[in-house]
């Protein structure tokens, strides 16, 4: 029986960017309310900018005529022209004020017929931007699932080992695979500041891409919370394998479920869309989860410091590899030059007490004699000299606290057969399962909670708290493996195979006491 | 100014000119250090106290081991040293074997890239394994180990024969190979008229915090903000200018975008030979023409566009 031919392609398409949500929907506030006066006014210039008018239609004086609503008496006036408006956020900039002076004449004003989607993107990539700490990510590596024909994995000059990012033909891709679970929104773009391009889809839950769903959808739901954030973000690294995925909303509480099932479609979508023929590929996740967008791009960016994490950070920067012209044998590294700087403040201060002692000499006869006391305060010196020493030597150049690649939880599982224990008289061998001959292996956890954990593992080193010299390499964050080990749950360490499992950032593996450490 | 400014500024200048000055005494020591006739002139002449001559000859040899070092560094390009890892846990002992990689691109040394290798079998002394490495992720680092580094498999009891140098001069290709590229779009960008830079700076030269928008093909202007008002004043009274010209990290493919909407994708060679590509008009039409005249060497590639 044949069917008459349904009109379906207005319904096919992604959400158009001029789509527009009304001013009191939940996530224009949402959005909205978090962004600063800066960043607002200069998404203003930006919607106003010539090419981006289409999709973000200012409320103008001719639209008030059109539909007869213009009122001379109205606090924010439409203005006639785009340029007009420019002006008056121009203006707005030049002078002081509140944030709610902006948003106000923002979303009661100029824009009051509504907010577009394209304005909902940038001014939630904008607040990302603003605050590269507000989501919480996960990385996860794009990874060759097709079985390579033989000679594929050859470097050649033609090859190129990154997945081909195309972002026109990525993004074609990716939304004729999520039609037809929902309708989305995306905007894809690339961010100057950092090496990144940001994908945003703002999921849809509805069969019908037009205005009046996407705002009706909101109101249905609102008594159950559903939909309480639709937006997902996706972040490229440029020139890396690896693919950020945003897990939290920007309120810090979980999707509920719906929300997940239709994120994890996305998530999905993503590989098959990076795919071509003969050429497909997977996620895998990498078990590194962080709120720092920057120590994301550290630790699982394009740069020197991804395969060069703790005291290997050393490479990564010119301590080591200064100029192959440059001569200069003394003062090579930082360390150098720091311990330097502290040498001759030292000097100083000795200098300064060696005046205040010559200017006193009655005082120095009749007290005890000051000698003692001054090398007491040059051991110190000297040992909290060489503990600093020890974590330089331990952490390179990572691990400090200014540097803003903060990591705020570590996990390590520890899985070595227990060594067994001497203690002078009594000695415990190491236990043996007598039946299948395997060495018990006691399920130890460890974990690092703060603000950046491993510049407080390198304090504890500098204060003596840690044991810098016998603490295994895990704590200076560098096991890790490099590539193809990541992701596994097993490293090989010299006394045999240690069962690894490690959550927030590495594997790692631990024989002998670190007690101290905890 | 309020005179605590003024102060705090005059110790600002004042700390810079010691910094300067002390970077200007170390190269004037090394310089005198490295003086070939100083050790002869030490050992000869007589000095008042031994330990003054003992420490004047350890300076003059670690000064001497250094420009040994750099010469070697500078002549040929890749050299390996030892490293000794600190964890206790450390596989091997810490016997950790480091290859440096020197690029020389325009007459400059413009970067020092490592990688660290261990050897994980105690059996097999010889056979190395990537520890770490400060390669981007743009160069085929795994793969070039995959073929010249061949690790043990499980079911075999002898391992494959591994080529250290070979590995280490594919990977040295491949790392001057693409900082010529990224110079040579340097260049291209600088006749093209375009900011250049690296992309922080650009970043910070312009306004907008985030740059282009990949998908507004609805009203497909796809030219930047100050391009697009110049091009509806001048309209198509002049030759359309190049308003971008991108690569991606790891520049194998350049994006060149006109103001009147054309847009020119192709594909390079690592050895910068533009093999590939397509030139599409703002209405979605190929233009063979220009098509035609894409391959060929990366420099020249915006004369071969112009005609």
């Amino acid at each position: 029986m044949a069917r008459p031919a349904e009109p379906i392609p207005e319904e096919t398409r992604a959400i158009p960017h001029s789509h527009r949500l009304p001013v009191d929907h939940r996530d224009v506030v949402r959005i909205f309310s978090k962004l600063s006066r800066a960043s607002l006014l200069a998404l203003t210039q930006q919607w106003l900018a010539k090419k981006n008018r289409v999709f973000c239609r200012p409320y103008l004086r001719k639209d008030a005529e059109v539909t007869d609503s213009y009122d001379p008496d109205d606090y924010y006036l439409p203005a006639t022209t785009h340029e007009e408006l420019q002006e008056t956020y121009r203006q707005l900039s030049t002078r002081k004020g509140g944030r709610r002076e902006v948003l106000n004449r923002v979303l009661l004003g100029d824009w009051r017929t509504g907010i577009s989607m394209y304005q909902l993107g940038t001014a939630e990539i904008q607040h990302l931007l603003d605050h590269p700490t507000a989501l919480r990510w996960t990385a996860q590596r794009i990874v060759r699932s097709s079985t390579p024909t033989p000679g594929a994995d050859e470097v050649t000059n033609e090859t190129d080992h990154l997945p081909r990012f195309q972002m026109q033909t990525f993004l074609s891709n990716l939304s004729a695979d999520i039609t037809p679970v929902m309708r989305a929104h995306y905007l894809l773009t690339r961010v100057q500041k950092l090496p990144l391009t940001i994908l945003r889809v703002y999921m849809h839950d509805s069969p019908y891409t037009s205005e009046l769903s996407l705002a009706n959808n909101e109101t249905r739901s609102t008594g159950t919370q559903k939909n309480s954030a639709r937006a997902v973000l996706f972040i490229f690294p440029n020139g890396s394998p690896f693919v950020f995925v945003s897990l939290a909303t920007n309120t810090g509480q979980l999707v509920d479920a719906d929300g997940r099932r239709l994120r994890d479609h996305v998530l999905q979508a993503i590989p098959r869309a990076l795919s071509r023929r003969n050429v497909r590929y997977a996620l895998v996740n990498t078990s590194f989860s962080t709120k720092n967008l920057n120590a994301l791009l550290a630790y699982r960016g394009p740069g020197k410091t991804t395969a060069a994490p703790g005291g290997y950070s050393i490479f990564s920067d010119h301590s080591l590899s200064q100029n192959a012209l440059d001569i200069v044998a003394t003062g090579r590294s930082s360390f150098t030059a720091q311990e330097e700087n502290t040498k001759e403040k030292e000097k100083d201060g000795t200098g300064e007490k060696d005046l205040q002692e010559a200017t006193q000499p009655a005082k120095r006869t009749r007290g005890r004699p000051p000698a003692r006391r001054k090398p007491d305060a040059e051991v110190s010196n000297d040992e909290s000299n060489k503990r600093r020493r020890i974590a330089q030597g331990r952490f390179g150049v990572s691990g400090d606290a200014d540097d803003g690649v903060g990591i705020e939880a570590f996990r390590v599982g520890i899985r070595d057969a227990f060594p067994g224990l001497s203690n002078g008289s009594v000695s415990v061998p190491a236990l043996v399962d007598s039946e299948t001959g395997s060495e018990w292996r006691p399920d130890v956890r460890v974990g690092f909670r703060g603000k950046h954990v491993f510049a407080g593992i390198r304090e504890l080193v500098e204060r003596g708290v840690v044991d810098g010299v016998s603490m295994p390499g895990w704590m200076t964050g560098e096991v890790e493996g490099v590539g193809e080990g990541e992701g596994e749950d097993g490293v090989t360490s010299k006394r045999g195979v240690g069962r690894v499992s490690a959550f927030a950032a590495f594997l790692g593996w631990h024989q002998g006491e670190d007690g101290s450490g905890r | 100014m309020t005179p605590t400014e003024v102060l705090d500024s005059e110790i600002r200048e004042i700390r810079a000119q010691v910094e300067a000055l002390r970077t200007r005494r170390r190269r004037v020591a090394s310089v005198l250090l490295s003086n070939p006739h100083l050790t002869a002139r030490l050992q000869q002449r007589p000095v008042r106290e031994e330990r003054n001559r003992r420490n004047a000859v350890d300076l003059v040899e670690q000064q001497a081991k250094r420009n040994t070092e750099a010469a070697y560094r500078a002549c040929t390009g890749i050299t390996a040293y030892k490293v000794r890892d600190p964890d206790p846990m450390a596989v091997d002992e810490g016997n950790v074997l480091g290859v440096r990689i020197e690029v020389f691109v325009e007459g400059r040394f413009v970067d020092t890239y490592h990688v660290l290798l261990i050897r994980p079998h105690s059996k097999h002394e010889s056979l190395l394994k990537i520890h770490h490495h400060t390669i981007p992720s743009c160069i085929p680092v795994h793969r070039l180990a995959h073929r010249y580094l061949p690790q043990l498999r499980k079911d075999e009891a002898e391992p494959a024969e591994q080529d250290l140098v070979s590995f280490g001069r594919a990977l040295r290709k491949e790392l001057v190979s693409w900082h010529l590229r990224t110079a040579a779009i340097e260049k291209l960008r600088k006749r093209a008229e375009l900011p250049t830079g690296s992309a922080k700076e650009r970043a910070e030269q312009k306004e907008p915090v985030f740059g282009h928008i990949a998908n507004d093909f609805i009203n497909d202007t796809e030219e930047d903000e100050e391009d697009s008002d110049m091009m509806e004043e001048e309209g198509e009274r002049r030759a359309p200018k190049i308003a971008r010209l991108e690569a991606d990290a790891g520049v194998n493919k350049v994006t060149i975008i006109w103001t009147d909407g054309r847009t020119a994708v192709a594909q390079i060679t690592k050895d910068g030979q533009v093999f590939k590509g397509a030139v599409k008009a703002k209405d979605g039409q190929r233009s063979t023409e220009l098509e035609r005249n894409l391959p060929g060497r990366i420099e020249t590639l915006l004369d071969r566009l112009s005609v």
